[in-house]
């Protein structure tokens, strides 16, 4: 541990992050261009391209450099992950969902162009991410590239951000003390870590890496993907809406169970800390200097402040 | 009829491959916590009325190179998953609000908006999964398996079956002067399917790009002539008045016009066909010849609708 944050002092992780965000956000942008239909193409760039931290591009490239990996080998895969974080959300916040009217601080997606587009914008983007590594990724051997599709495919699925999406609203309205701590785990397990996993573990697969090392990123992304909800969870209960850029206490009023409601915040906040160590941890046997920016990324999930 | 048409009893090899077809779906989606997700997928593929005409297309065209069934399957099936959800999401009712599809509530009908959804959202990474975990890798190299996902996406994606659907839904009462417009949705809506169905038999046997090609616009004619046809085969069950679909082909340019556009269209699928006859043989093209047959004649019933 000693030796991790010593290789972390010397590592500029803000300067990583806007670096990355910037690559990701122009191979974004070029990905999906301007075309007819316009509208559907407007409303996927709406989405996709309103910003957003890009933790989920940054895990997937830091996860091939870690292994050794160029940048370029990762970034279809970066840019898939990001299409699929974004038709989630956009289907996440349909009236018939969620029914959200802001993210990210900007109008929902239906809100601006209207449910069937949204709806469509969302179908389409869920292709593109696929296409996009099918058709984009150089240098890698297409046996890692259809491995890397098959990790994508499971994490949307029934496996992954659908089956958390569906416990989460069946288990909306009941009570904290009968949905419980596995249910709750089982949501953000599969709507949050899942595609975090996904992410890394593509990441690590176009990048090269070998069976152990893409198993113990694995792991590494499962801690981080958890964190990142608990986190999520505590902000939500202790922010304004203005500082988080949507609409705070939603899922005290939505009746959603959190981690707070259910372990208290106190103990939210020492889960998320054994969630960091534990993720660290699976970081180990790596080279310390290419480990710096995962060991950074745990470290800025567990203590960002939106 | 075309004089490279054998005989072909497309009956017995359309049924028995709807049996196995259904066999292999249903495998495919066991139901597993949490229940009400797979039970919605499950609805809308299992659908015992479903022709499974996509797999059909894909297996027979993949068979005129000569690719074993066991190879072609996992597309076929993955074919119909993404072919079940794109259907869920048309239904809906922010899209083209359709309480009944194939004679059935639809999806959402029963399982509400939000699984419908979800529904459509977990089918369409299904089929890509399906693909990449069952393609034997040693008889369809990874390379081929890529290109088949990349088409998949295509014709699903922002310029195929999605654009048709915007399209339609932003000309919604299908007014006869826009012709294009009608030309356009149709190729979309009902001829992409098709098209990526003839498409992946050629890419899974790393045909040539043009046979591909030849593949492509064989099934896009077969797919818009089906919808035709069907068009025309409404209007005569209502006595040529009243066609209540408003899109109807027949509704909007009479039918003489549906009957010699259908003519074309199976002239110009056929006349796709002939190129490979010359190269494979007859036989090996048979099956999808009497598809084309079958698309105007309707002369058996297959599934249960």
């Amino acid at each position: 541990e000693e030796t991790q944050k010593k290789q972390q002092m010397g590592f500029n992780f803000k300067s990583y992050m806007v670096e990355k965000a910037n690559s990701v956000h122009q191979a974004l942008d070029e990905a999906v261009s301007l075309k007819e239909p316009l509208k559907i193409h407007e409303a996927m760039r709406y989405s996709l391209l309103a910003g957003g931290k890009r933790v989920r591009p940054a895990l997937c490239i830091a996860a091939c450099e870690l292994v050794g990996g160029e940048e370029s080998l990762a970034m279809p895969a970066a840019c898939a992950v990001e299409m699929i974080h974004t038709m989630s959300l956009i289907h996440d916040d349909l009236p018939c969902m969620d029914n959200d009217d802001l993210r990210r601080g900007k109008p929902t997606n239906h809100k601006v162009y209207g449910e069937d587009v949204a709806v469509l914008a969302g179908d389409a983007l869920l292709a593109l991410a696929f296409e996009h590594v099918a058709n984009a990724t150089k240098g890698v051997s297409p046996a890692r590239v259809v491995r890397a599709i098959g990790e994508l495919a499971r994490v949307i699925g029934t496996e992954g951000l659908v089956a958390g999406q569906v416990v989460d609203i069946q288990s909306e309205g009941r009570d904290v003390g009968e949905v419980g701590i596995e249910q709750l785990e089982y949501i953000h397990l599969h709507k949050t870590a899942a595609l975090l996993e996904g992410s890394v573990v593509m990441g690590a697969i176009v990048g090269g890496g070998g069976d152990e090392e893409v198993e113990r990123l694995r792991r590494y992304a499962t801690c981080v993907g958890l964190l990142f909800q608990v986190v999520d969870d505590i902000l939500d209960v202790t922010k304004s809406s203005e500082e988080l850029g949507k609409t705070a206490g939603k899922d005290l009023l939505a009746d959603k169970v959190t981690y707070p409601k259910v372990m208290g915040l106190e103990k939210a906040r020492v889960f998320a800390e054994d969630l960091n160590r534990e993720a660290k941890l699976q970081l180990l046997g790596f080279d310390g200097e290419r480990a710096a920016p995962l060991l950074a990324l745990a470290d800025y999930i567990a203590l960002r402040q939106n | 009829a075309s004089s490279n048409s054998v005989h072909f009893d497309l009956k017995t090899y359309w049924t028995a491959l709807i049996a196995e077809i259904n066999k292999k779906l249903e495998d495919a989606i066991p139901v597993k916590y949490p229940e009400r997700i797979y039970e919605a997928m499950r609805y809308s593929v299992l659908d015992e009325a479903a022709k499974r005409a996509p797999p059909v297309m894909c297996i027979a065209s993949s068979e005129i190179f000569g690719v074993p069934r066991s190879a072609a399957f996992p597309t076929a099936c993955a074919l119909e998953m993404i072919h079940a959800a794109s259907l869920i999401h048309d239904d809906l009712p922010c899209m083209d609000d359709a309480a009944a599809r194939r004679g059935r509530p639809s999806n959402h009908t029963i399982y509400g908006v939000d699984m419908a959804i979800l529904a459509g959202d977990a089918l369409f990474p299904l089929g890509f999964q399906h693909i990449v975990t069952y393609t034997p890798s040693e008889v369809i190299p990874e390379n081929r398996i890529l290109q088949v996902i990349a088409e998949f996406a295509r014709a699903v994606g922002s310029t195929g079956m999605a654009a048709g659907q915007f399209v339609d839904l932003r000309n919604g009462n299908g007014n006869g002067d826009r012709e294009g417009v009608v030309e356009f949705v149709q190729e979309k809506k009902f001829g992409e399917m098709a098209e990526c169905s003839a498409a992946c038999g050629g890419l899974l046997a790393g045909a040539a790009d043009e046979e591909v090609a030849r593949l492509r616009r064989y099934g896009r004619a077969v797919g818009v002539l089906y919808q035709v046809v069907d068009d025309v085969m409404e209007s005569r069950r209502d006595g040529g008045e009243g066609v209540k679909n408003k899109k109807s082909f027949v509704r909007l340019y009479g039918l003489e016009r549906a009957l010699k556009r259908a003519e074309e269209l199976r002239e110009e699928a056929k006349r796709e066909l002939d190129g490979f006859v010359d190269v494979y043989g007859k036989t090996k093209v048979a099956p999808l010849y009497s598809f084309v047959d079958y698309a105007v004649d309707r002369s058996f019933v297959v599934g249960d609708g």
